[in-house]
């Protein structure tokens, strides 16, 4: 039995589970709290409808008559009555009545093509060195393993926390997603409109246009991940990806579900990876307490700012400005045009050994200013939703001079690309997606080094082209297939540079997905 | 002496159609399943009966049918509310298990009602498209003759005519059952249902 007929006996087996299974329930924390489905809030989870988007803009409650909803009392915090005492008092607030706790874990089976091993065609060392490892053909994974309790305090005070505990089996690998407060309409004490100022702080995935740390892909988008690294004649070593958690503050206003929606951002700046633990000054998680030092490798802090204003395209103006549409057969998401663009910016601080005009020992520092720009839209009409993004990215080059004693501007280290995807829910429990990823970098060309995700791009645009299927098998369990025709990339360049024998890498991939 | 006569037949022909017409009760219990059953008669051939005039109302409320089973008498309009600030819908996809009967009453808003009259017998189970949770059921009853179990399954239809009827048992997930009846007086049916 061939390869190709084993994969199509486990898709089969996976289909007739999903066929054969009977209705259920999704119960991580809000579905508990308020006795409801996922489907409430989502379709196809993560990916939020319009009702899931509001809930969410209002800090993780429903957004009108909230305690109407809820199944498990919260606690109370202090009698209502002390708010009136208050400054003579702590305010009183509620913590959820039950630990609004949801954990998920995914798996992964993945079938690799075997140009996969073509980047160690080549050996290694002298005769008889023992090589790298065979990449397989088929492999189990296990996935990540993750915590997150989200909810809200009272006072319209919101909280998450998410952390993945294990990833693909290694408690090691885990790591902290988002952990923030977030301080919802604010405004209110400022008399400025409803929803229209809103604060959150801790660490966040930044508010990008399309969620990359709640997608429902298997495989990330390109672009978030693009690094910027000039090529060798340059001196740009930004490793800032759009996708990367920001610690800092965000203010923002609007709705995600209708009209404009905005943030601003200022958040830490580490564009060299490294962090510091300086053994004079403790930061807060370091010196006794044995944290890791300060986060931060520069003064700087970066900015980023978000806008969008989605179209609702009801006739009707009360269907048009509520939080979902009224279909003939029951609410359902809007259909909308919603048009945005967004700004980071920040400067790449390195630091060198170097020499005072005067010829003293000295280091000198090259704050290189950058910025990611882009723009996104969003088609949505009924259960089908087109999507796209775009982004350039820009660093400025300051190369050493002879001398050491300053800095000499160089060519601007640049990319660009985005992606484009098409959600269709065929079927309540049927996604499908078709996605296009395409990044252009001179520079990961010239350096032969694509992303973690290539070994090495022969060209300087990389597409990938990314069909997937999802089925959810209850609204807390998924099923989900990914077929990734990725770039070429190549082992070996001849004398003109010109790649020989390219190969492309594609892979076939399904995960298990299920939160409770 | 003959017209006592006479006098006395139909003294005794009167005694005897309202003997004839006397109500009866029908009660038991239902078995096998736990909580709240319906039991009701079915349609008699020869027998119609008018349509109330009362409407009952079915809310939605903190995303619950309230209340969970409503029985009615087949011709009844019933009246949907949605008491609740998110928008709902009430579909149902059969109505006695027939699937051509599928109908959805759409979206309304907060405060307001819809109504539907009931025409067909039978279980008819409310679901919302956008709250997957959400459960309810109106069990239409092809006579006025009809009652509700108590948590023990017991229940007592009253003011039944004697005679011959087709008695049914209902219960959510469970199968129904049916059974002839001859009810003269009061009368005994019990019902074990299974799921």
């Amino acid at each position: 039995m061939d390869t190709r007929h084993r994969v199509f006996q486990i898709l089969a087996f996976v289909v007739t589970v999903i066929v054969l299974t009977g209705s259920g329930y999704a119960i991580p924390a809000f579905s508990r709290q308020y006795g409801t489905s996922c489907t409430t809030c989502h379709i196809d989870f993560p990916k939020l409808n319009d009702f899931g988007k509001a809930f969410k803009d209002a800090g993780f409650k429903f957004p009108k008559d909230d305690e109407t909803f809820i199944k498990i009392p919260p606690v109370m915090l202090g009698s209502p009555a002390q708010k009136e005492l208050w400054p003579h008092t702590v305010f009183p607030g509620t913590i959820p009545g039950i630990p609004q706790i949801g954990l998920r874990f995914n798996q992964f089976f993945q079938y690799t093509g075997s140009s996969a091993n073509k980047y160690n065609a080549a050996p290694q060392g002298g005769l008889g060195s023992l090589q790298s490892p065979l990449i397989p053909n088929t492999d189990f994974e296990p996935g990540f393993f993750s915590i997150f309790m989200a909810g809200n305090f009272g006072s319209d005070i919101a909280f998450w926390v998410d952390d993945d505990l294990s990833v693909a089996g290694l408690n090691a690998n885990g790591a902290l997603g988002d952990g923030y407060l977030r301080f919802v309409n604010v405004g209110r004490f400022f008399k400025l409109p409803t929803d229209s100022f809103t604060v959150r702080v801790g660490q966040f995935e930044l508010d990008l246009p399309f969620t990359q740390a709640r997608s429902i892909n298997i495989s990330p988008y390109d672009i978030y991940s693009q690094a910027n690294f000039g090529a060798s004649n340059q001196n740009v070593n930004n490793v800032i990806e759009l996708a990367d958690a920001g610690h800092g503050i965000e203010f923002s206003g609007g709705h995600q579900y209708g009209g404009y929606h905005y943030s601003v951002a200022v958040v830490d700046q580490n564009t060299s990876g490294q962090t510091a633990s300086a053994p004079n000054v403790a930061s807060p998680t370091g010196g006794s307490f044995g944290g890791v030092g300060f986060f931060s490798d520069s003064n700087y802090k970066d900015i980023y700012l978000n806008f969008s204003y989605r179209f609702n395209l009801e006739q009707d103006p009360a269907s048009r400005h509520d939080i979902q549409a009224a279909g003939a057969t029951g609410p359902r998401d809007h259909t909308y045009l919603s048009l945005g663009a967004f700004y980071y910016e920040g400067r790449s601080d390195q630091r060198f050994s170097g020499l005072t005009s005067g010829g003293a020992a000295a280091v000198i520092s090259a704050r290189e200013p950058f910025y990611r720009v882009g723009g996104d839209f969003s088609f949505n009409y009924r259960t089908f939703n087109l999507f796209g993004l775009y982004m350039y990215g820009h660093d400025n080059d300051l190369l050493l001079n002879s001398t050491f004693t300053g800095f000499l501007p160089g060519a601007a280290a640049t990319f660009n690309g985005g992606f484009l995807e098409a959600d269709y829910l065929v079927l309540p429990w049927v996604m499908t997606i078709m996605r296009w990823d395409r990044v252009q970098s001179t520079a990961d060309f010239l350096n032969q080094a694509g992303s973690a995700n290539y070994f090495s791009p022969v060209g300087t645009t990389r597409n990938r082209y990314t069909p997937g299927v999802q089925f959810l098998i209850h609204p807390n369990i998924k099923a989900s297939f990914e077929y990734q025709y990725r770039p070429q990339q190549t082992v070996f360049y001849n004398a003109n540079g010109q790649a020989v024998n390219p190969f492309r890498t594609n892979t076939a991939t399904g995960a298990l997905e299920f939160v409770y | 002496m003959k017209r006592i006569f006479m006098m006395m037949m139909v003294a005794a022909l009167v005694a005897m159609m309202s003997l004839a017409a006397s109500a009866g009760t029908i009660s038991g219990k239902v078995a096998g399943v736990s909580g709240e059953s319906v039991v009701y008669v079915e349609a008699a051939a020869g027998k119609t009966f008018p349509a109330p005039t009362q409407e009952p109302v079915i809310d939605q409320k903190g995303l619950v049918f309230q209340p969970h089973i409503t029985v009615v008498q087949q011709g009844t309009t019933v009246q949907f509310l949605n008491s609740d600030s998110v928008a709902h819908n009430v579909f149902w996809p059969s109505v006695g298990g027939n699937k051509k009967l599928t109908h959805n009453l759409g979206t309304w808003p907060k405060g307001e009602k819809r109504p539907f009259k009931f025409d067909n017998p039978g279980a008819v189970p409310l679901l919302c498209n956008v709250h997957p949770e959400m459960s309810g059921y109106v069990v239409v009853s092809p006579t006025p003759y009809f009652a509700r179990t108590d948590k023990s399954g017991e229940y007592k239809i009253e003011n039944v005519p004697d005679g011959s009827y087709t008695v049914t048992a209902w219960h959510e997930g469970a199968k129904n059952q049916s059974k002839p009846v001859a009810v003269a007086g009061d009368t005994k049916a019990d019902f074990t249902l299974s799921k």
